[in-house]
């Protein structure tokens, strides 16, 4: 059932509005009737647009997840401004629902605008949790996103993951000719952007957990360096004084630092250096293929790649470089490891006569089971809310597409970008 | 490794100055060698060292005889060249994740360049690169004639 219901998603997700998931059996139903607005006359139609707007995006939102299941929003279950309130949960009973998410969009004297969120327990008919914004009337999608977030949240207690943002490798043609730009985006699809021109081959783009920085590798110096960009300012140098080769970049949790791949030479170790410079220190010795550092949620620990064994296993070590172990043994190779947001699970492409797969495995090596069937997956990269991979899939024809599958597996559904695209990194949720 | 550079940049100085002087020198001077394009100087090199790739066992970095023998050739070409500025370009192998098969080319760039150091070409004439999966296939190392 489960898979079917993502299947289906898959191709109706073209209009998000449309994308009501029937979700698991056991999924929590969510009743959204429209947002109020207390204003009248042509302010209020106005409010009553984006209120509308905003409760279409809070049901698709919450649609993408598997623990709630958002009944398709009505307009013509439009409350009045003191039923956001003061609900009449009567109302809401008989439709099923277990959660209700009531809310109201207001026009402020200094031309912004105020929304206000509230989730109630139907069923107790009692109130949950509530949330306000002051924001600008432009900035309505980041307030329905916390919206969604709060119902989430009252849900799972796991932080909600619906205002982050997602990096990735835009790609144009196929072959030598290919075009590669970093391009950014809100993780619905909104606020697409293109970092670099692609006058230069790039690769790997990470986001700082803030998604304030970009680090990624540029071929500009005619073999890749990683660069860091500042996104707001749109200064970026080397992040390294040198030229040696260097690559698979990734910051801490805390954004203070960045652990990389750099070329001593025939030697690839890991290496790690402030997020603003000076002298990086050097964290793994060993003369075989080091790479893909990812740091722990709390930023002791570094989960990495190395062939030291004859083939690629994941290895963890203290984030000073001390006390490396061997957590992977399986046969064929594991690789591009990455670190969930709550801990709990590694996120791996693994290698092998089937192709690449994804795959988790727990930080102690326990637990390890395959998500994907391949056979051209990799790069996987966590949801803020641990319970979802994003990763790319290498179609048949050359070309490379990014998917999202749930951790507790289902069909891999296609992540709707204006091209096709690889190295995917998914931000932490921005406050 | 300065000394290297500084000494090329003094030759190319010198032979500035004596394409210059040269009509007043013509009849003692060294014979004036024949100017080849960089597409002739390519062409010559890929024939006469027998090709400009070397390949590589799966996973591995380690040159095999055929491949010491080809870089042998490479390296003497390069010697007879010192106005040649050559990379050594290092590929991954096909299958391989992003950031492994760009540190396996590198190492299979570092590999044949030492190895064309270690026969008398001088450092500063030989840079490396990797393309890691980019243009996949065989994993190789392409000595490339840059200028």
């Amino acid at each position: 059932m489960k898979r079917l219901s993502l299947a289906f998603l898959l191709i109706a997700s073209a209009s998000a509005a449309e994308a009501q998931q029937p979700g698991a059996p056991d999924a929590t139903v969510v009743e959204i009737p429209p947002l109020s607005s207390p204003d009248s006359g042509t302010k209020g139609n106005e409010m009553l647009q984006i209120g509308w707007e905003a409760t279409q995006l809070i049901a698709s939102d919450l649609g993408q997840t598997t623990e709630l299941m958002p009944l398709k929003p009505k307009r013509e279950d439009y409350v009045s401004y003191p039923e956001v309130t003061a609900p009449s949960f009567g109302k809401w009973r008989p439709l099923g629902a277990k959660l209700l998410l009531t809310g109201f969009v207001q026009s402020r004297s200094d031309g912004r605008i105020a929304i206000g969120c509230y989730v109630y327990d139907v069923t107790k008919g009692s109130e949950l949790a509530r949330k306000g914004f002051v924001l600008p009337k432009s900035d309505w999608r980041r307030a329905a996103h916390k919206c969604s977030a709060l119902a989430y949240t009252a849900v799972t207690g796991s932080p909600g993951m619906f205002d982050t943002r997602i990096t990735y490798v835009a790609e144009n043609g196929v072959g030598d000719g290919k075009v590669r730009r970093v391009a950014v985006m809100d993780s619905d699809g909104y606020n697409h952007k293109y970092l670099t021109t692609g006058s230069t081959i790039v690769l790997k783009p990470r986001l700082s957990p803030r998604a304030s920085q970009l680090a990624y590798v540029s071929f500009s110096e005619g073999k890749p360096i990683v660069r860091l960009l500042d996104i707001g300012s749109g200064k970026e140098r080397p992040l390294v004084p040198n030229d040696a080769i260097s690559f698979a970049p990734r910051f801490s949790p805390d954004g203070s630092r960045i652990a990389f791949s750099m070329m001593l030479g025939p030697n690839s170790d890991i290496y790690v250096v402030g997020a603003s410079g000076g002298m990086p220190q050097r964290l793994t010795t060993s003369p075989a293929v080091d790479t893909d550092p990812s740091f722990s949620p709390d930023g002791s620990k570094i989960v990495f790649e190395s062939d030291r064994s004859g083939t690629q296993q994941l290895y963890v070590m203290n984030a000073d470089g001390s006390a490396e172990r061997r957590i992977s043994f399986g046969a064929g190779g594991y690789a591009a490891p990455e670190w969930s947001p709550d801990g709990q699970w590694i996120a791996f492409a693994s290698r092998g006569p089937y192709g690449r797969r994804i795959g988790i495995i727990r930080p102690d090596g326990t637990g390890e089971k395959y998500l994907t069937n391949g056979p051209a997956d990799e790069s996987p990269t966590w949801a803020a809310s641990s319970r979802e991979i994003m990763f790319a899939r290498l179609g048949p024809g050359g070309r490379s597409a990014l998917y999202r599958i749930s951790v507790d597996g289902g069909a891999p559904q296609q992540v709707t970008i204006p091209q096709d695209g690889s190295d995917p990194d998914w931000s932490g949720a921005i406050d | 490794m300065r000394k290297i550079l500084l000494f090329l940049a003094l030759g190319i100085a010198a032979t500035g100055a004596q394409a210059q002087i040269l009509p007043f020198l013509s009849k003692r001077g060294p014979q004036q060698p024949v100017v080849q394009g960089i597409d002739a100087l390519r062409a010559d090199f890929a024939a006469q060292s027998g090709g400009t790739t070397v390949y590589y066992g799966l996973g591995s970095a380690v040159l095999g005889a055929p491949s010491r023998a080809m870089l042998a050739a490479q390296a003497a070409w390069i010697r007879r060249h010192p106005e040649v500025v050559v990379r050594v370009e290092g590929y991954g192998d096909s299958g391989d994740t992003r950031d492994h098969a760009l540190a396996v080319g590198a190492r299979r760039a570092e590999e044949a360049r030492d190895y064309l150091v270690l026969l008398g070409v001088p450092a500063a004439q030989v840079s490396t690169t990797t393309w890691g999966d980019e243009r996949s296939g065989l994993g190789r190392a392409v000595t490339v004639l840059v200028r």
